[in-house]
């Protein structure tokens, strides 16, 4: 992990108010493994207090080379939707200003355990709802140099959601799209064709590999608990430090831990979905 | 304004002469700002906030512990305790508001965990503890009595978020004496106690804890506060209510301490909204003999090294010792002749 002030090298607008803001950030990048994040810091703004958990999304060699066979990566990218005021600010960040960056965090994929149980398995789907997408594109790039078969399954409320497809393309054998609109490929959730392709496929071993809002995360979660595969969840949270101490992403876990709650930063943000607990915490009234 | 900082300066030069001076050239001068409090030596006055720090451990490869005056570490029970359902914060301008709800890995937890780590850093160990009844403080101490390492308790008779929590103790001066007399009666450490800032006026719990026997005060703890998301017409936080902090509450916090200092004779230490060397000097001219940093932790974790670094530099630069700068506020005398300068 690194506390370090980073120059951005790029933010680069995207479709439906997403940006690509990339990061010169050596040592991090180095460092990360697939599903971790980071938090990024905005100067200027006094009244801004709390640095932004973001995951990371890409590693590459920088300077637009894209990402080089056996070189050590520059650059970190995050993939990011403008939905307050912390990505808003994000948004003005242009080339050659300065972000603190926190990096890396959390556990990610738990790298050893789900290689081997990926590949026990057929192939991985990976499962993204909306801005989800940025939390899995380094493990599908993980994945695809030990040659499992993997797939895609992305939904969004619009095709200007869909951001990132074509990282994906070369890694993945087939690329499913949803969106509540019908804009681009399936209309609906992408609950929807990943329930009749788990179903097709119900004789196969399938690590699914998931990352969206909460409702979405609960309905993948319950599909593969129905047809009996396993899964993994990154999971989101308001985050206060991201080192573990402000206790306030804490999500309720089954059974013994830090009490029965967790913390996203430190035990996650990668969970088996088993040990979550999905039913919606009801706000107490007083 | 100007006026008044130029008599600061006039008489602390005079000081700094007497006090260190040794007829030692100009650029020499040594400041002290180690500072002993509830019998506790602190090799400067700047410590972590609890709940604000975990218990030292997570910052250790970010910054160098040792040169900390002192860790307070995240509020104790006697058992462990889950803490509040999500979400549990929100960031508001210049502030924050949380809601954990103490979560916390007990005082047996604690001593075989996280302890033998503190024990060994330069930088002090004070334990905050919380209870929902006096018996509660006292079984706490109990077993972290058995504790060594530890310097001193801190006792949160303050936090906003635990249904018929502490904050009742904080809010009533009889039952401050009370808790703070039996923890005192109980403890093997000096007892600081944490005082509540939800109250119409903070010097009747400051002086019903001094004398109850309290070592120490440190204030203040969390403002109550909420925010709504106008949208779904819900709280943004479970609880509904919530304690905020950071650089919006600073003013209210100075000013309590202001006032405290005023009213009792032990020692203070003070709270809210640190994020600078300047914050805290405000904090100690007030009258606060340490202080400690919180919420800065989470986005600048290296905030209390800062502060402390800075103290030094101005105590230099105003030959000055941290005893001499202690309460030092300079009030106008006339304060109508001064404010009609506007």
């Amino acid at each position: 992990m690194y506390d370090e002030m980073v120059p951005v090298t790029e933010n680069r607008p995207l479709t439906g108010g997403h940006f690509l803001l990339s990061v010169h950030a050596p040592r991090a990048a180095r460092a990360t493994r697939p599903g971790q994040f980071a938090m990024i810091q905005l100067l200027g703004r006094p009244d801004v207090l709390l640095r932004r958990p973001m995951s990371i999304y890409d590693l590459t060699a920088g300077n637009g080379r894209g990402r080089r066979k056996n070189s050590a990566p520059e650059e970190m990218q995050f993939l990011y939707k403008v939905v307050g005021r912390g990505t808003d600010l994000m948004a003005k960040l242009r080339a050659g200003d300065k972000v603190g960056l926190l990096a890396p965090l959390g556990h990610g994929f738990f790298e050893e355990e789900y290689l081997s149980q990926a590949r026990e398995g057929d192939e991985v789907v990976h499962v993204a709802g909306g801005i989800g997408i940025a939390a899995l594109l380094l493990p599908a790039r993980q994945l695809a140099r030990t040659g499992i078969r993997q797939r895609l399954f992305f939904g969004g409320r619009t095709k200007a959601d869909l951001v990132g497809v074509e990282d994906f393309k070369p890694l993945v054998k087939q690329t499913v799209l949803a969106t509540e609109d019908g804009s681009r490929g399936h209309r609906g959730f992408v609950t929807g064709p990943l329930e009749a392709y788990l179903a097709r496929r119900s004789g196969k071993k399938i690590l699914l590999m998931v990352c969206g809002p909460w409702a979405m995360l609960e309905a993948t979660v319950s599909l593969a608990r129905q047809y009996g595969q396993r899964c993994l969840v990154s999971m989101e949270n308001r985050m206060g430090c991201g080192l573990g101490v402000c206790l306030g992403c804490c999500i309720r876990v089954v059974g013994e831990g830090h009490g029965a709650y967790q913390r996203v930063c430190t035990e996650g943000p990668v969970f088996w979905a088993e040990k979550v607990v999905w039913e919606r915490e009801r706000i107490p009234k007083t | 304004m100007a006026r008044t900082s130029a008599r600061i300066k006039a008489s602390t030069r005079a000081k700094a002469n007497n006090g260190g001076g040794k007829g030692a050239p100009a650029g020499e001068f040594v400041p002290k700002i180690d500072t002993t409090l509830a019998g506790v030596r602190f090799q400067n006055p700047v410590m972590t906030a609890s709940g604000t720090f975990g218990y030292g451990q997570e910052f250790a490869h970010l910054i160098d512990l040792n040169q900390l005056g002192g860790i307070c570490v995240k509020g104790i029970s006697a058992e462990p305790m889950a803490g509040n359902p999500p979400p549990r914060i929100y960031e508001t301008d210049s502030g924050m508001l949380n809601a954990i709800g103490l979560q916390n890995v007990g005082a047996k937890r604690f001593l075989e965990e996280k302890l033998p780590f503190l024990r060994t850093l330069k930088a002090r160990c004070i334990v905050n503890v919380f209870g929902y009844s006096t018996e509660d403080y006292v079984r706490c101490i109990e077993i972290l009595n058995e504790g060594d390492g530890i310097d001193a308790y801190e006792l949160n008779i303050s936090c906003p978020n635990t249904r018929c929590g502490g904050m009742v103790y904080g809010n009533d001066p009889r039952l401050t004496e009370e808790v703070v007399a039996a923890s005192k009666q109980a403890a093997r450490f000096p007892v600081i106690v944490k005082l509540s800032p939800n109250v119409t006026d903070i010097t009747l719990t400051a002086r019903a804890a001094e004398a109850a026997g309290a070592d120490a005060l440190s204030l203040v703890n969390t403002f109550v506060g909420m925010a709504i998301d106008a949208e779904t017409r819900t709280p943004r936080i479970s609880n509904i209510t919530a304690g905020l902090s950071g650089p919006a509450v600073k003013p209210v916090a100075l000013r309590m301490v202001y006032q405290t200092y005023r009213a009792v004779k032990i020692p203070i230490i003070g709270i809210g909204g640190i994020q600078s060397a300047t914050d805290a000097l405000e904090f100690l001219i007030a009258g606060a003999q340490a202080v400690q940093v919180g919420t800065a932790n989470f986005y600048a974790p290296d905030t209390a090294l800062r502060v402390v670094a800075g103290i030094r530099e101005y105590c230099r630069r105003k030959r000055l010792h941290l005893s001499e700068l202690v309460g030092s506020l300079k009030v106008p005398e006339s304060p109508a002749a001064e404010s009609s300068e506007h």
